[in-house]
């Protein structure tokens, strides 16, 4: 194995075993919870990105969120199914309202399927807060029971009464749903969508079902939004419709732009940290949104595919220096 | 067929047909109809009236990506690439219907599906060898020259293997050097038993590669016929020399 | 109670044209999505809120200061910062994104989060056949006619509207009919951040402000755009007003919140079955 990737893997491995014992050396319950909400911010931009790979930009994300995050403590709370069950009946729930509606919304086309997956989030957000019976209306939910025990005798006993239970079951939700997400868009499948994404009408004369493969990539990355409101809602064993904006929609954006929407990686970088922005701007939270806004800026005026193509934009910067050596 | 948008007819009663093995050249003015009526027969737009019929079954009203499994593949009159793909990426995307693709083994990567990629890499490979791209396989579409950009247009259409080619302009904007060699490559895909209807405005190369031409304006049908018969029709001729045009 | 709902509905319609003919001015004009917007029309308000009852001037010659300095923020925007993301779709969403959260921070740290009052430059009411109208939303409605009234005739009567209108339907053409395409597009700017901000400080009249004012103004204006086709005066004439009239029945027949959800509704199926508006082209 050459040296590189040699290096490569160790790093990586050293990182994941990093990641899976660091809580043996952090229990506060701080920043478990901060690293637990990085990987609930990993799921929502990763799986935006996801569909923006099939040349969508989808403002539904929250929408498709709410929906998982109340399908599961409605389920759990009103007709006694276990978390693990209702947990993916919840991303299904999204998946499925998604196909539904993914049919005549994929036949926008840009600006458009934008516009309307905004309204729909509006719609939605609306309709949890009018339907009381439901959803509770404004108040919400609260009260929402975290996930029942597992318990294997002599092996296991995870409650989830602390943080630390949440934090693997992030962590397994995280890696998880970025291998599948990685496995689909390094396939054919992935492929098809970025192929769609360059030209829907080429990809069309070639035989490619462009319309359904929306639809699908819709479909895939709102199951994971379903999924992360599921996990938010017990986690946080409230919710509210006020918590699923436009404005979460746009946060989700703002990640998946900012860490790079052309990469695997980049919305998770972007997550990673505009997650820990707020966090350390405890000191000034009047000011949060002008360190977004700054962010924001600096990414579209000097790193327009975001911060993971810094590496490569110093590359070509360093190179053009020494050539003129 | 004719086809109205709003008031005005693009095509109107148009009645033609191309058999199996032939190379047929669609020509006329411009606007006379000739990309509406590629549009048409490949279901990107619907007729007002009309059929569309292709190896004794009706298609008219269906979608493209359906046609084009059916074996009718379009090329388009401005250049259309997937513009981030490199010139090799390009074919192995749109060799979509042929790489029998199964979403689950495709997901989880199985040896089969690696197999069938394999396989479908290959192909492409032999394609961009036929065209004569090979030395820019991995070049990005981005920065190629105008000719080959068409040339790879060709070369995309091929990889969802059709049995009818509808060509849509394949030389416009080519230098002399590079028509000679795009002709050759359209003689040599006729070679193989594809089915060629060809929309050209250069005339010496479409007389020369076509058998048979039908010619198009204001969206009818004013004559068809070998290239001689079409080069010495008076209407053909009035046609064209009423917009100024001629032969390039 | 009919009548005043109706009345509350002319209203809104007369408020949402305003928001979406400053928009469509951006849009088509500028060639901006400009999703900062609704925070003009916040600004608008604000600006009214320091002249009228902090600095003490009448309602309408703040009004007037508002709208004038809005349509100068709105210059300076445009002029640097927004002119780079032109043709920019991607560019434009996010450099407006990032305007909203810079304005409504700021308006948060000079003002508050606390809702601000403008009180009423006009009480009392109406009474015309029976019907009670209030004076208040009626001087709104004349004084959106009357500015709207203002814009067409710029737009249709002078040179300068006739160039706007050349550059929204080809920019390059225009440019090459020697219209001066930068200067237009400051203008339509002006204009355009001049209507926003004229909704806003109307709207703050009546009802409370807040920072976040704002959101509400975008979806109804790009609502009404929607409806009545991009690019089309006529057209967000005419949806402003079945906007607002759909809105100001159905809260009467059912509730405020049915009518924010109707509304939506109908927009959803407008982009759905006729994507181009009541009056847009395909």
């Amino acid at each position: 194995m050459s040296k590189k990737k040699l290096l490569k893997l160790l790093s990586y491995s050293f990182l994941t075993l990093v990641i899976f014992l660091l809580p043996l050396f952090i229990r506060q319950p701080y920043i478990l919870h901060v690293l637990i909400m990085m990987g609930v911010n990993i799921i929502l931009a990763s799986s935006l990105r996801f569909i923006a790979t099939s040349g969508q930009f989808s403002l539904a994300h929250a929408g498709m969120v709410s929906i998982g995050a109340y399908a599961s403590p409605l389920l759990v709370m009103k007709q006694g199914f276990s978390f693990w069950v209702t947990f993916p009946i919840a991303g299904a729930t999204s998946m499925i309202i998604a196909c539904l509606i993914g049919y005549p919304f994929a036949r926008l086309k840009g600006i458009y399927f934008t516009m309307v997956t905004l309204f729909l989030t509006e719609f939605i957000k609306l309709i949890a807060e009018q339907w009381r019976g439901l959803t509770g209306g404004v108040y919400g939910i609260t009260g929402i029971p975290r996930p029942n025990a597992i318990i294997i005798p002599e092996l296991l006993n995870v409650s989830f009464s602390s943080k630390v239970d949440f934090y693997y079951l992030a962590l397994i939700m995280v890696i998880v749903t970025l291998l599948i997400l990685y496995a689909i868009e390094s396939s054919r499948i992935g492929m098809t969508f970025l192929s769609i994404q360059q030209s829907d009408l080429l990809a069309e004369s070639v035989g490619v079902n462009s319309t359904g493969f929306r639809v699908l990539a819709f479909s895939i990355g709102c199951f994971f939004a379903g999924l992360d409101g599921a996990f938010y809602s017990h986690y946080l064993s409230a919710i509210a419709p006020g918590s699923f904006g436009f404005l979460l929609s746009i946060y989700a954006f703002i990640y998946m732009v900012v860490g790079g929407r052309r990469k695997f990686s980049g919305p998770i970088i972007g997550a990673i940290i505009l997650t820990l922005i707020p966090e350390l701007s405890r000191g000034f939270k009047e000011y949060e949104p002008f360190v977004f806004a700054g962010i924001l800026l600096l990414v579209i005026l000097l790193l327009r595919e975001g911060v993971v193509s810094l590496p490569e934009r110093l590359n070509k910067i360093i190179k053009r220096r020494f050539s003129h050596a | 067929m004719t086809k109205y948008f709003g008031g005005l007819a693009a095509v109107n009663g148009l009645d033609f047909d191309v058999s199996r093995g032939e190379l047929v050249g669609l020509i006329g003015p411009n606007g006379a109809g000739k990309t509406t009526v590629f549009n048409l027969i490949t279901g990107f737009i619907w007729p007002s009236k009309g059929k569309v019929i292709f190896k004794g079954k009706d298609i008219t009203g269906q979608k493209p990506h359906l046609i084009a499994k059916t074996g009718i593949v379009r090329t388009f009159q401005a250049t259309t690439l997937f513009s981030h793909f490199s010139v090799l990426q390009n074919i192995v995307a749109a060799c979509y219907l042929k790489s029998e693709v199964n979403f689950w083994g495709a997901i989880f990567h199985t040896s089969n599906s690696l197999k069938k990629e394999e396989g479908v890499l290959r192909r492409a490979f032999e394609i961009v060898r036929f065209v004569g791209l090979e030395a820019f396989k991995d070049h990005p579409t981005r920065g190629l020259p105008h000719g080959y950009k068409r040339i790879l247009g060709i070369a995309v259409s091929l990889a969802a293997d059709p049995q009818l080619l509808l060509l849509d302009e394949p030389l416009s904007g080519m230098n002399a050097e590079e028509v000679d060699r795009a002709v050759t490559l359209i003689r040599r895909i006729w070679e193989r038993g594809t089915t060629i209807l060809l929309i050209e405005h250069n005339m010496r190369a479409a007389m020369n590669l076509c058998h048979r031409i039908i010619v198009l304006e204001m969206g009818r049908k004013i004559t068809e016929g070998t290239p001689e018969e079409v080069k010495a029709n008076k209407e053909v001729i009035k046609a064209y020399l009423g917009t100024g045009r001629h032969d390039t | 109670m009919l009548e005043q709902n109706l009345l509350n509905g002319l209203m809104s319609g007369w408020i949402y044209i305003l928001v979406a003919l400053g928009l469509t001015l951006v849009l088509s004009i500028v060639g901006i999505v400009q999703l900062a917007h609704g925070e003009i029309y916040m600004i608008g308000a604000y600006l009214v809120y320091y002249f009228c009852v902090i600095a003490g001037f009448r309602f309408f010659p703040s009004l007037l200061i508002s709208i004038f300095c809005a349509g100068l923020l709105g210059i300076f925007l445009e002029r640097f910062f927004l002119r780079a993301f032109r043709d920019d779709v991607e560019g434009a969403i996010i450099s407006t994104i990032a305007l909203i959260l810079i304005l409504q921070t700021a308006i948060v740290a000079i003002a508050g989060v606390g809702y601000k009052n403008i009180p009423s430059p006009i009480q009392g009411v109406l009474i015309v056949l029976g019907a009670r109208l209030s004076w208040e939303r009626l001087m709104t409605i004349l004084v959106s006619i009357a500015l709207v009234s203002a814009l067409l005739i710029f737009i249709n009567k002078t040179r300068m509207g006739q160039a706007m209108v050349a550059v929204s339907e080809d920019r390059e053409a225009a440019a090459l009919q020697g219209i001066n395409v930068d200067r237009i597009s400051s203008i339509a700017m002006f204009l355009g951040c001049s209507l926003a901000a004229a909704a806003g400080a109307l709207t703050g009249a009546i009802f409370d402000l807040t920072p976040f004012m704002g959101g509400f103004a975008l979806m109804k204006g790009i609502a009404v755009i929607i409806l009545g086709g991009l690019g089309s005066i006529p057209g967000a004439i005419i949806g402003g007003l079945i906007l607002g009239l759909v809105d100001g029945l159905v809260t009467a027949l059912l509730s405020v919140q049915m009518a924010s959800i109707i509304g939506l509704l109908v927009i959803i199926l407008i982009l759905l079955f006729r994507p181009q508006g009541l009056l847009g082209h395909e």
